[in-house]
């Protein structure tokens, strides 16, 4: 039993860094965009595999709270993307300069 | 269980109806126009929230600080001393943008996410569960996301807010993850649970616990400006309508900052770990960074957006002190009740040259003591309030905060340092303050005055009372912060 916890966290953990890697090396918002969900949802695996070996659901309720509203935030952002491609038809964040300190 | 009179829940049920009526209201009339018909609508659902808040104060219904409760929200002093703090705000920002917005289309949607992010930073104050404070800070996040961007047509309103997205994204996710590490190890998301769990850990797990509470103070520290993770904000704030700036760097932040004292600074006492050297080295490289970056800007928004992260430092003296000094957490919840208004106004002031003169590179402002002269005289005293000038209520905030670290200097060899790392970022930032000043009324020589927004007046008025007022009899101020501030010291548990 502990053992499989043991093998979602190491998903998990590897969900996060391939996260981490696509943040730091892409450079089109939209792949960026998929790399922050990728570790949102290694956090909501962590959260239902440590919520499995509990007694209560407290885990399963947190994910459900986390998935609705990554939802949220993904219809927020690809709409700030639609604005900016409708106004540089390019989504690769590099183009976008106008502000400079 | 919590009353259903209780404060946080009747904020919710003002702010939330009327929030959610307004855009049904402007569909049902069918027009667009007319933004001040929704702006007095949003102004009176927050004037009324504010009075609830002061008449629970008032009545004293409201119990003293507690930080810990069995339910997800908890009717305490310290989520009702943030309420008032970020009601001030977003009435700033909702007055601010009655003649900022008068040019723009849709106004309803606008003050309805007005109203729904601040029910967010109320909450995110008044919760003590991890999913009740991940859904507040979601709730304050996303409508945030869309005001900056609001300005469909510019391109600099886009850009600001995909990176206000991005980072804002990244935050929420690195949060979940923390909140995900510390449910694993102790099997629960309440606060007091989670703190309890925290202090009778197996030592193998400690990495663990540290790799949580890291993890949150880098989701918070995004919103808060802290310095590794402030890269998204100089660019947001200048990007950014200057009413949604105000409510950025005077309220979000300050959501930040009332998470980080939930869950950091307690789990930082029961874990009785160093993390005080962390934060103190955050706190003094966040200062120096932001006020040197301040310096070398030409832009006013961009110049302000710099003193914010550099606030952020002085605060969070406050919080790296905590465990060994008792003002320091009142001296941050002084500074920041001070910042709300100072930011607030400053920003405001910014909102009424950008909507009468359509400025905001400094040397533009020249001759600006004559042309907008009450305009001017709030935006000199806000500054000066910021930077620290002793007959303002600035001042008392940051003697409180240096005087806390002088105070833990007796557990903490470094904690002086602090105290003088923040006078000489005091005196840094009086620098580009002064030079602001001086090109408003010492420079250009014959600018006739225009006619300044009233609205913009108003706010002015009411930040200098404020700010005068509470400098020259600051004695209630402190009051309320020393009722608000929740009392921890080495040997408590939950």
């Amino acid at each position: 039993m502990t053992s499989e916890l043991v093998d979602f966290t190491l998903v998990s953990v590897a969900l996060l860094g391939i996260g981490i890697y696509g943040l730091a090396v892409k450079r089109n918002f939209i792949r960026m965009l998929f790399a922050v969900e990728i570790i949102i949802n290694a956090a909501n695996l962590n959260i239902v595999a440590f919520g499995r070996f509990l007694p209560h659901s407290g885990g399963q309720t947190m994910a459900l709270f986390s998935i609705a509203i990554a939802a949220a935030e993904v219809a927020v952002g690809l709409s700030l993307i639609i604005v900016a491609y409708r106004m540089y038809q390019n989504v690769d964040i590099a183009d976008f300069r106008s502000l400079k300190g | 269980m919590l009353e259903i009179t209780s404060t946080p829940l009747v904020l919710i049920a003002i702010l939330g109806t009327v929030g959610i009526l307004l855009p049904i209201i402007s569909i049902a009339r069918k027009e667009q126009g007319s933004n001040s018909f929704y702006a007095v609508i949003a102004f009176a659902a927050l004037i009324v929230s504010m009075g609830y808040v002061g008449y629970q104060f008032y009545e004293e219904n409201i119990a003293s600080s507690a930080l810990f409760s069995e339910d997800v929200i908890v009717d305490d002093a310290f989520g009702g001393f943030f309420a008032i703090a970020m009601l001030i705000v977003a009435i700033f920002t909702t007055v601010g943008s009655f003649n900022y917005m008068r040019k723009h289309n849709s106004p309803a949607v606008y003050y309805s996410l007005i109203l729904l992010a601040t029910i967010g930073m109320v909450l995110v104050a008044y919760s003590t569960d991890l999913i009740m404070l991940f859904v507040a800070w979601e709730l304050m996040s996303i409508p945030t996301y869309i005001l900056v961007g609001y300005m469909k047509k510019n391109p600099s309103s886009n850009e600001a807010a995909l990176k206000y997205f991005l980072f804002g994204a990244l935050s929420s996710a690195i949060i979940v993850y923390g909140i995900s590490i510390s449910y694993g190890l102790t099997g629960s998301t309440n606060i007091g649970e989670v703190i309890q769990g925290y202090s009778t850990l197996d030592p193998s797990m400690l990495p663990l616990a540290l790799l949580s509470v890291g993890m949150f103070i880098a989701g918070f520290g995004f919103k808060m400006g802290l310095v590794p993770f402030h890269q998204w904000l100089p660019d947001t704030y200048e990007g950014a309508p200057p009413t949604i700036t105000a409510l950025l760097a005077a309220a979000t932040k300050k959501a930040g900052f009332a998470a980080t004292i939930r869950i950091v600074v307690l789990g930082m006492v029961v874990l009785n770990l160093d993390w005080t050297l962390a934060l103190g080295i955050i706190a003094v490289m966040t200062m120096t960074i932001g006020n040197v970056a301040a310096i070398m800007q030409k832009n006013i928004s961009r110049m302000l957006a710099y003193s914010s992260i550099a606030h952020a430092g002085y605060i969070l003296i406050g919080l790296a002190v905590a465990p060994h000094s008792s003002l320091g957490l009142q001296g941050s919840l002084y500074q920041i009740m001070n910042h709300a208004v100072m930011k607030g106004a400053a920003f405001i002031a910014i909102t009424g040259i950008v909507t009468t003169l359509a400025v905001t590179h400094i040397d533009k402002l020249q001759g600006l003591g004559r042309r907008m002269p009450i305009t001017a005289l709030g935006l000199v005293i806000a500054l000066f309030a910021l930077a620290g000038i002793p007959p303002l209520s600035g001042f008392w905030s940051k003697l409180m905060l240096f005087g806390s670290a002088l105070d833990a200097s007796s557990a903490l060899w470094w904690a002086p340092w602090l105290a003088i790392a923040g006078v000489l970022n005091s005196a840094l930032s009086l620098a580009y303050y002064g030079w602001i000043t001086r090109k408003m009324y010492f420079e250009g020589e014959t600018e006739k005055r225009v006619a300044e927004p009233k609205s913009i007046i108003a706010v002015m008025i009411f930040s200098s009372i404020f700010l005068i007022g509470f400098g020259v009899y600051p004695e209630p101020l402190i009051k309320f912060v020393e009722f608000a501030t929740p009392v921890i010291s080495l040997g408590l548990m939950p």
